[in-house]
């Protein structure tokens, strides 16, 4: 995948992280809610960054 | 707590790190590169270790553990955003390398007056850098301060904390420039972390362990587990608060010059992956730090007591007590002696290396080794002041950083980005930051970082459109990266 449809997927990402917290998320008063959903979406994006990075040279 | 074991933890504490420091020093270190930068040799492991404890100030433990405190799981939102935003490095990171490596960049603030040809775009930059950064030093080691002083019942004067914690960064930025720094950094961040967890594990088993925890979140506080949830955390509120921060890792001058130092990117790699999963577990131990002070003692009027609340609190056995203090302490001062060289670095490389003509490496070496301690002084003074002034600047660091983003974003990917811009673009939001936090409004509801953001990013674009931009070196800076970088590693 070209490194700028990786950064539109983090994007997107980030994004959701904003608004479905504040909108569909809201009222959900659980530890299933807020409190798992963003952690899920950080371990994706550490996951897109292994992924992006995995040929970074040995290179000095 | 007993003050005779608080100085004992002090004690074992310096005299690992100072081995530690004594340790690093390989080589001779004469020249800018070597000094500040470690010969561009960082390994990942130490890199990744020392990334996260520059990150991760004394504000963890204390600030997010009261923000969780204040308004509940909006606290983790906030900093697993931020910790998303680290991302930017793996855009920027190679970026930042390669080139780094082609023109012997020493600091952030370097390339971009080199991108941009303009003198007075590095000094800008590094006079501005260092009028938040300062402040934001001060208040880390008034922070040490206060944490003696209230732990050991008044017993430690907070003037004694402040000296202590001022007199640790600069030995460890002293003794071998960067790589004690990397390596002494190593070290804390292991403190941090592992004192941290065990003081959660504790907690949440006095509590009656994990399941009943959430329990009487869910039955008791369930506005804690939803946002805006009790109203601390508006959307507004939330997004002034997390941008700036989103843009954490280009932004700081002393994480940003990180990206010059891996030995290869391979090793940026290994910083990048080990800081994000430092970075989740740490995040995770602030959050539940700060739920079970709500539990143990809710209605604080003060939630940055939480943590002094938690450290005596009868759950923890003393010395756990004493390794977290120190694990706190050691999150300051590995903070402090980051923003120390590199503040430094750029005054030498930028401010005395422009203004003095034809100074020598050797010259702005000495000169940098000079302005540490005076740096280090200088904040010491902040802290023992109290001004209110210096905590505007101290809580204006982020959003007065933000604003020299699009300078950096537009020296990668848009060559049409003038001098004339990049000073419009820091100078004239920098001032409206400042403003903002002085007056403490809120201009249409909105944060000062947002306003810096916003500003910098109209201005950068529509002064660019009417100034001439240096086209041959901007040709020739993107030209590079694209060539050697783009597709030899990110294809």
């Amino acid at each position: 995948m070209k490194e700028k449809n990786w950064a539109i997927l983090i994007g997107t990402i980030v994004l959701a992280a904003f608004i479905i917290p504040f909108t569909f998320l809201s009222s959900v008063e659980k530890w299933y809610g807020s409190m798992l959903f963003w952690p899920i979406l950080t371990l994706i994006v550490i996951a897109c960054n292994a992924i992006l990075t995995k040929d970074w040279s040995n290179e000095e | 707590m007993n003050v005779s074991l608080i100085w004992w933890g002090l004690g074992i504490y310096f005299v690992i790190s100072l081995f530690i420091a004594f340790l690093s020093r390989t080589g001779k270190q004469t020249n800018m590169g070597a000094y500040f930068l470690g010969d561009r040799k960082l390994g990942g492991f130490v890199s990744a270790l020392s990334y996260s404890a520059t990150t991760y100030s004394a504000f963890m433990l204390v600030g997010l553990a009261g923000l969780t405190y204040s308004g509940g799981v909006g606290a983790l939102g906030f900093e697993l955003i931020y910790l998303m935003g680290v991302s930017l490095i793996a855009f920027f990171g190679p970026r930042f390398w390669i080139v780094g490596k082609k023109y012997g960049y020493i600091t952030p603030s370097q390339m971009i007056g080199n991108r941009y040809q303009s003198k007075a775009v590095a000094i800008t930059i590094a006079i501005s850098n260092c009028l938040f950064l300062i402040p934001y030093s001060a208040v880390q080691l008034a922070g040490v301060g206060y944490l003696l002083q209230g732990i050991s019942n008044q017993q430690i004067s907070f003037h004694t904390g402040v000296i202590i914690a001022t007199v640790l960064a600069i030995i460890f930025a002293y003794i071998a420039g960067i790589r004690s720094v990397a390596w002494t950094d190593s070290l804390q961040s292991l403190f941090m972390i592992i004192g941290s967890t065990f003081v959660v594990l504790f907690l949440i088993h006095e509590l009656g362990g994990f399941t009943v925890f959430v329990q009487k979140l869910e039955t008791n506080h369930p506005e804690l587990l939803t946002v805006p949830g009790n109203g601390f955390f508006s959307f507004l509120t939330f997004i002034g608060l997390t941008i700036p921060w989103f843009f954490f890792s280009i932004s700081n001058p002393q994480v940003s010059q990180r990206l010059f130092m891996p030995a290869s990117l391979k090793s940026m790699r290994h910083m990048l992956l080990g800081f994000m999963i430092f970075g989740f577990i740490y995040t995770f131990v602030s959050i539940f730090w700060g739920y079970s002070a709500f539990l143990l003692e809710p209605g604080l009027g003060n939630p940055d007591l939480a943590t002094s609340v938690v450290l005596t609190s009868s759950a923890i056995p003393p010395v756990l007590g004493v390794i977290v203090m120190v694990g706190i302490i050691a999150a300051a001062v590995s903070t402090i002696d980051s923003i120390l060289l590199t503040l430094s670095s750029m005054f030498a490389k930028d401010v005395y290396g422009n203004i003095k003509k034809e100074s020598a490496d050797r010259a702005q070496l000495k000169l940098g080794k000079i302005v540490i301690p005076i740096i280090a002084i200088m904040a010491y003074f902040f802290a023992n002041l109290q001004l209110n002034l210096i905590a505007v600047l101290s809580v204006a660091s982020s959003a007065g950083l933000i604003v020299v983003v699009p300078a950096i974003i537009g020296a990668f990917f848009w060559k049409k980005g003038t001098a004339i811009a990049v000073l419009a673009s820091v100078i004239i939001p920098g001032i409206a930051v400042l403003i903002i936090e002085l007056f403490q409004i809120k201009p249409f509801g909105l944060a000062s970082g947002l306003w810096g953001l916003i500003l910098s990013s109209l201005l950068f674009i529509s002064v660019s459109l009417f100034t001439k931009a240096p086209k041959q070196k901007a040709d020739e800076f993107i030209d590079y990266i694209q060539d050697n970088v783009y597709k030899k590693n990110l294809s």
